[in-house]
């Protein structure tokens, strides 16, 4: 051991040595300090166990607003529906209804007057 | 392991694979996987916290918490990289804590109660006057210091990962560590010339 190998970069098994026996204690007892860490551990793991039916009470609560805000959004999709009237079809809408201007409408073999058109509008009203 | 080399494991890649496996278990759940790292390393989390602290019980108390404060910290670890740095960097936070908690500014003794009482044969009387007067002279030492050297000499890590684990400059480790080796090895030389 001299001021040389003060400068090394190297641990210096010497001087490790000494100072790990100066850390140590004859007292030291590994396995009951080992003992002691898992206690701990038990502990802990124990404080953040939450149990089953807290779990199930946060779930319910969760499946509870989940079906409120459902309920609240169908509602308003069902009354929407209700609301709006069904629109009527295409043949429906063009289908001839009866009445004379009508009827001269569709059977005359000229092309017809704008009064008999204009007539055939009025009647289906 | 020969009490004369450094306490640190090998950090070889089997070893880092083997450590990485079991802090999956442990974040699994396996218990008994969590107690096999704290046994692996107790031994070294106690020597790094008492060269941090000088108080034994005290030192006993930052090591469990450095333990636990792992555990909880599990999920961060690289495990491409060693665990011992990892973990010893937890450990000497959980110590500095403490000390800081503390709130002493006197120099603070390391526990005479590390040395065991009862009677001894000489052989291990003489031993236990080098460790006493280690421990004064450790205890001298400002607390980053003695917890390089320890680092260094005891548990044999690099400079670069002392660096790491106390959050200061790799040249300031080298630095902390030839400074407390210059006070140590003196006291050495006078035991041995005595």
């Amino acid at each position: 051991m001299n001021e040389e190998r003060t400068f090394d970069h190297r641990p210096d098994p010497e001087l490790g040595g000494v100072l790990r026996r100066a850390l140590d204690s004859p007292r030291d007892d590994q396995a009951a300090f080992v003992a002691r860490v898992m206690a701990r551990y038990d502990d802990a793991l124990a404080a953040a166990t939450v149990p089953t039916w807290e779990v199930l009470a946060g779930w319910a609560r969760r499946g509870i607003a989940v079906a409120l805000l459902a309920a609240v959004v169908g509602g308003f999709v069902l009354g929407r529906a209700l609301q709006t009237p069904e629109p009527e079809s295409f043949d429906a809408a063009m289908a001839p209804t009866s009445g004379a201007g009508v009827a001269a409408l569709v059977t005359a073999t000229d092309p017809p007057d704008a009064s008999i058109v204009f007539a055939s509008l009025v009647e289906q009203r | 392991m020969p009490p004369d080399t450094p306490s640190q494991p090998p950090q070889g890649a089997a070893r880092i694979a083997g450590e990485a496996e079991l802090v999956a278990r442990t974040l699994a759940g396996e218990r008994a996987a969590f107690g096999e790292l704290v046994e692996r390393y107790a031994p070294q989390a106690r020597r790094v916290a008492r060269a941090v602290l000088g108080d034994a019980d005290e030192a006993d108390d930052a090591a469990q918490d450095g333990f636990l404060s792992a555990l909880v910290k599990l999920g961060q670890y690289d495990a491409r990289r060693p665990f011992g740095p990892w973990l010893m960097r937890i450990v000497a936070n959980a110590a500095t804590d403490r000390r800081r908690r503390r709130q002493v500014r006197r120099v603070e003794p390391l526990d005479p109660g590390l040395v065991g009482g009862g009677p001894r044969p000489d052989a291990d009387a003489v031993r236990s006057e080098l460790g006493e007067r280690l421990r004064a002279a450790l205890a001298e030492l400002p607390p980053r210091r003695r917890t390089a050297v320890v680092l260094f000499d005891v548990e044999g890590y690099s400079h670069a990962e002392i660096a790491g684990m106390l959050g200061i400059p790799e040249g300031t480790v080298r630095s902390e560590v030839f400074h407390a080796r210059r006070r140590l090895r003196a006291l050495l030389a006078d035991w041995k010339g005595a």
